[in-house]
């Protein structure tokens, strides 16, 4: 019995040792974290990366031939193998063919058109953009995929958060300005905050619409609701979560909601966030510079109510559920109204089944006699 | 239920009627149906408005404004006959001439009282009534109210900036609830209680026509039948015309 056992465990070991063995050459087996190799881009390198190399364009403007080997190394093509001639995909040998470009504007408009290989998901919404409607009027200067993304050296675009602002203020600098002084940008610049909106956030991506046609005007409230609609985030910041949906049952909210569901391409003068809270300079309603605070709400609703008096702004029950303490005649005729509108319902079909059973009965009686 | 002025010339061959309603009360009444149907009609869209349908009804915003304008000049209207008709009240106060009918007495809870037993099958008869029984007094007085809280509301989210010079903001949002919620309980009221009172309990029409018949009178007036012809009720026999 104990040899048979012995033999047993024998061969048991045996099978458990082969198994481990197939697993571990397995796990061994051929993936190898070597770099990709970078044939070209050495080889262009060897006369690119001479930091004096420049030439002439026809319009009197000097191109720099430079590239830094750190811009490429860093850019997420160079790293993942995507090397020079995925892109410069009309040079393949020394001497280069000519270039037919009068100034540098050219060639970028020439060059960027290669992004369109890879990335032609966001090559086709960029050209839905309002960046693109530019373009069409013949704004050379309108931006293409290189002017906010980088050429050589191109790298994540949200590494870290503020870069996109920092990307937008390129051209918007004014607005990006405003922006930063306001709670969200305030709070991205101080420690790049990852819950408030970036200006991608609201404007998107490739595709950027107009922010000024109607149709952005009045699907704005559901814009902001996306954030602050949301109760697990705005407990964080110990802010409401309910404004959105008391909003859309005020006397603005609902006008803008009917709007919306009919005629989204008209006009509507009904207040939306922005116009009371403000656009790129929202801040907290305790903030004195706020348009929301108590000191300036009044010449906030006089944009719209301009012969608006001082007691108007009681009128506005903000962004909050009827209550003894804020809204005390309201409170009150709320109160009423729950019993008393039940009360009258109830009495009279009580008080009318009441009289029809007994005129009912009162006939039938009378038939019978 | 004829309407038709009793010819005393042929005696006790047509029905003899009683006027109820003089011909401006009548008039009274059928501007305020009217001007009340209208205020309701283009009211309610303007209430429900996520409702499709309110939608289909304002179904762009040249129409929205027509209909708010519709609805300001019914209001206007059903003012003016509010204001008359307090102001005819008023006048007949001052003359001394104002019949007491219509206000609420003690009598009233006691004939609810006997109503509720005979509705209850505890009583054998239905209480005898004078010219306005306790339901249409229900009726004038819950309608009265009721209007006045419809126009003073109205009026208020009309010109919510003119009325905040004076009053203090959060009557507005107040004046809009209670406006809303006030509609749609006038509307219960009128469509369950009076419609079912003048016209599935019987058809009433002497707001019309003016007039009722004896045996209407008799039934549902007794008191004041007895008043006006100085016999009781329980005996049919003629009476002089009111």
């Amino acid at each position: 019995m104990t040899t048979r056992n012995l033999r047993q465990r024998k061969f048991w070991l045996i099978v458990a040792g082969a198994f481990i063995l197939l697993f571990s050459l397995r796990l061994a087996s051929p993936v190898s974290a070597r770099p990709p190799a970078q044939e070209t881009e050495k080889y262009c390198l060897s006369c690119h990366g001479d930091s004096t190399l420049s030439m002439t364009l026809p319009d009197g403007e000097t191109l720099s031939l430079y590239i830094a080997q750190d811009d490429l190394r860093h850019s997420v093509h160079s790293s993942v193998g995507i090397e020079c001639e995925a892109c410069h995909n009309n040079i393949s040998e020394y001497p280069h063919p000519e270039l037919k470009y009068k100034n540098k504007r050219e060639l970028s408009l020439a060059y960027y058109q290669t992004c369109e290989k890879c990335h032609s998901a966001n090559y086709e919404k960029a050209k839905d953009s309002m960046h693109a409607q530019a373009a069409q009027t013949g704004n050379l200067n309108a931006p293409i995929c290189t002017d906010c993304h980088g050429a050589h050296d191109v790298r994540s675009p949200n590494e870290p958060r503020s870069l996109i602002s920092e990307t937008c203020r390129e051209c918007h600098t004014e607005i990006v300005d405003t922006y930063r002084q306001s709670v969200h940008g305030a709070a991205l610049m101080k420690d790049e905050n990852p819950d408030v909106p970036v200006c991608t956030t609201c404007h998107g991506v490739h595709n950027i619409q107009d922010p000024r046609t109607n149709q952005f005007r009045v699907a704005e409230p559901e814009l902001c609701a996306g954030c602050h609609a949301n109760k697990e985030l705005m407990s964080k910041y110990g802010l409401s979560a309910d404004v959105y949906s008391i909003y859309k049952r005020s006397w603005h909210g609902v006008d803008v909601s009917v709007y919306k569901a009919r005629w989204p391409t008209i006009w509507h003068d009904s207040a939306v966030c922005a116009d009371c809270h403000g656009i790129h300079d929202i801040r907290t309603t305790k903030d004195p510079q706020s348009k929301v605070n108590s000191k300036n709400l009044l010449t906030t609703c006089r944009q719209c109510h301009p012969s608006a008096g001082p007691n108007w702004t009681d009128a506005w029950t903000g962004h909050n559920e009827i209550s003894l303490e804020r809204t005390p005649f309201l409170f009150y005729v709320e109160k009423f109204y729950t019993s008393f509108t039940p009360f009258v319902l109830w009495a009279c079909i009580i008080y009318v089944i009441l009289q029809i059973v007994r005129a009912t009965v009162d006939r039938v009686r009378r038939n019978l006699q | 239920m004829s309407g038709k002025r009793t010819n005393p010339s042929q005696p006790a061959q047509q029905e003899r009627t009683f006027l109820r309603f003089a011909l401006g009360q009548r008039w009274e009444h059928a501007v305020l149906l009217l001007s009340g149907l209208v205020l309701l009609l283009t009211g309610l869209p303007q209430k429900y408005r996520e409702f499709s349908l309110s939608q289909d009804l304002l179904s762009t915003p040249e129409q929205v404004n027509f209909i708010r304008q519709v609805h300001h000049i019914a209001a206007i209207i059903l003012a003016l006959e509010v204001i008359y008709h307090i102001g005819r009240i008023i006048l007949l106060m001052v003359r001394r001439k104002l019949p007491g009918d219509l206000l609420p007495v003690w009598q009233d809870v006691r004939d609810a009282g006997q109503m509720l037993q005979y509705l209850l099958f505890l009583r054998k008869d239905k209480p005898k009534f004078g010219r306005y029984n306790f339901e249409q007094k229900v009726t004038y007085w819950f309608i009265f109210f009721g209007l006045a809280i419809m126009g003073l509301s109205g009026f208020i989210i009309w010109f919510p900036v003119g009325f905040t010079q004076f009053l203090p903001g959060g009557v507005v949002p107040a004046a809009k609830l209670a406006h809303s919620t006030e509609s749609v309980v006038m509307a219960i009221f009128i469509i369950i209680w009076h419609v079912y009172h003048v016209h599935i309990e019987r058809m009433n029409l002497s707001m019309f026509t003016g007039r009722v018949s004896e045996d209407e009178m008799r039934e549902f007036h007794a008191k004041e039948y007895d008043r006006l012809t100085g016999q009781t009720s329980s005996s049919a026999q003629a009476g002089e015309k009111k």
